[in-house]
């Protein structure tokens, strides 16, 4: 398959999640920009909280990932499926920390003020 | 009848004048892979193979006609259609407009083929216009017989504990309420049948019994109800390794099997269906032939069945104006029933200026849509070397693909082609297509339908 193939593919795929993707990112990036303003960078903030949840929502999505397919855990059985899982629960982790991470520096710098 | 000569002179000029102009041109805009032509080319279909074409040879043909005949303003994601019935999609997902796939510069004809006069090179369309062509590419689709079957027509689907898949998006979705129906009863016995002929998406009477399986062990009373399983051949499904896979799950599931029992009549009133026995002997599985005369015989045993809810896989063919026309196979497996193409380079075996994609064409596997895929680079390149008067390059292996929903949430991968008894062709070696998976669940609920869209657009 083409690379124009695989974009039109994934272009039909992201659709329908398309304002959703759009007001994710915007919320990102505001909540990005807000923070940088007030001093977060994300090598030398810490929090511990931020990264428990993250790894949290990350261990749950193996529960939620497949009820959003209309499928279980019990049917992720093959090599593939255990690694598409996982890789989708280490996405969502990820997603979760870049969230989390810039909110609890300004949870914190308010706390300070 | 003689092959007659691939063009004539007038012909090969028609299509040559501006051949190499074309691929000389640097600042066109065109790729050099593009054919200059003054060719009338006529696309009869619009669905997955019409529309894939139509695409493919706007991109490809410079100066000539593309008419494409197709009377529906809606197409449908038809590989949808079995999610629809088992309650996992709203219908809605399967639809969108047509004119949203098609390219520009093509003719639009909203109309339905009446006859194709093959040696005049003339289609009549229902409103009477007649078109004339160069080269004609059938897409026509798949014509569903549910009149072969006795007191049936698609609009008992969704009444009197009647379901099938097939009958549009409509009848999918009633299917899914006669379904639900039959399970808020709390028990009786649903009877799943397959058709004496090829079908389209061979796998979906096998996916309609395994979703509604899930459903069934989901309401905690799986014992209360019986399902049986009526095959008209000794196979449930043309790829060896997947048959006796679906023999032995069906077996475990606490399916009845039997075989070569055809649907011949229902009394919808007394839901009742009547089965003709059709022997051991018969070569009535869904990859032979069964002509409509052979659906009248009177020495056939029947069997009377009770039923709470069944789901009725029509006989299927050509649509009638391919029948009637020189384009049908005369001769072989598929004589009378569907259009008579070399199964490998899809050109008409008698008239070369015709080709043959999709689900009408005489082929013992073949007719889903991701066959399709496959065939239409074969079709655009072997029709541009026809135009040429060249050899045809390329050649069509059988692939074809299902994705076998073995319940809801699970799913294998089987794609297969012509070569070595159906012998498995798997496009991603990481996944095993003798394996139930999640991961092959997801591509079927959410990325095939992206694919399909892909391949209309003839990107794919």
């Amino acid at each position: 398959m083409s690379i124009n193939g695989m974009l039109t593919i994934l272009m039909y795929a992201l659709a329908p999640f398309r304002w959703l993707l759009i007001m994710g990112l915007i919320i990102i990036i505001a909540l990005h920009l807000l923070t940088y303003r007030r001093g977060y960078k994300i090598t030398h903030h810490r929090s511990r909280l931020t990264n428990l949840l993250a790894l949290l929502i990350g261990l749950t999505a193996i529960l939620w990932i497949p009820w959003l397919t209309h499928s279980t855990l019990g049917y992720v059985a093959t090599v593939f499926d255990w690694i598409a899982l996982l890789g989708a629960a280490a996405a969502t982790s990820v997603m979760a920390f870049i969230i989390l991470h810039p909110l609890s520096y300004l949870i914190s710098f308010q706390d300070k003020e | 009848m003689q092959k007659s000569p691939l063009l004539t002179r007038r012909e090969l000029l028609k299509v040559g004048s501006g051949l190499s102009v074309g691929s000389l041109l640097p600042f066109s805009g065109l790729s050099a892979s593009t054919l200059r032509t003054q060719a009338h080319i006529v696309i009869v279909g619009g669905g997955a193979a019409g529309m894939a074409m139509v695409n493919r040879l706007a991109r490809r043909l410079r100066g000539g006609t593309i008419t494409l005949v197709e009377p529906r303003e809606t197409h449908h994601y038809q590989p949808g259609w079995t999610m629809v019935a088992s309650g996992i999609w709203a219908a809605e997902r399967t639809t969108r407009l047509n004119a949203q796939f098609l390219p520009r510069g093509v003719k639009w004809l909203r109309d339905y083929a009446d006859s194709i006069d093959a040696d005049s090179k003339r289609i009549t369309l229902v409103s009477g216009e007649t078109l004339e062509y160069d080269f004609l590419i059938v897409a026509s689709g798949i014509q569903l017989n549910y009149h072969l079957i006795d007191g049936m027509t698609p609009a008992l689907v969704g009444q009197h504990g009647i379901g099938s898949v097939y009958a549009g998006i409509e009848g999918a979705s009633r299917t899914n309420q006669a379904i639900q129906t039959w399970l808020q009863s709390g028990h009786g016995r649903g009877i799943f049948t397959a058709a004496p002929t090829p079908v389209k998406c061979a796998g979906a009477p096998l996916k309609m019994t395994f979703t509604t399986l899930s459903r069934l062990e989901d309401t905690g009373r799986r014992d209360a109800f019986d399902v049986d399983y009526m095959a008209p051949g000794a196979s449930l499904f043309s790829q060896p390794w997947v048959d006796e896979f679906i023999k032995q799950r069906f077996d475990s599931q606490g399916v009845n099997r039997r075989h070569h029992y055809r649907l011949s009549a229902i009394d919808p009133q007394a839901k009742q269906a009547e089965f003709a026995f059709v022997g051991p002997e018969s070569e009535f599985t869904s990859h032979h032939q069964l002509r409509e005369a052979e659906f009248r015989r009177d020495d056939q045993p029947t069997v009377i069945a009770d039923y709470d809810f069944l789901h009725v896989v029509p006989p299927m063919s050509a649509h009638d104006f391919v029948k009637q026309s020189a384009l049908i196979a005369q001769d072989g497996p598929f004589r009378g029933e569907w259009l008579d193409v070399d199964i490998h380079t899809l050109q008409h075996n008698r008239y070369p200026e015709v080709f043959g994609i999709g689900d009408v064409i005489g082929a013992p596997i073949n007719k889903t849509a991701a066959s399709v895929k496959a065939q239409a680079p074969v079709v655009e390149e072997n029709l541009l070397a026809v135009m040429q008067g060249n050899a045809l390059p390329a050649s069509h292996s059988g692939y074809t693909s299902c994705p076998m929903i073995t319940g809801i949430g699970k799913a294998m991968l089987v794609e297969f082609g012509y070569a070595d008894n159906f012998a498995f062709m798997p496009s991603f070696p990481f996944i095993d297509p003798t394996e139930e998976s999640w991961a092959v669940w997801v591509m079927k609920d959410r990325m095939l339908q992206p694919a399909y869209y892909a391949v209309l657009e003839g990107k794919a």
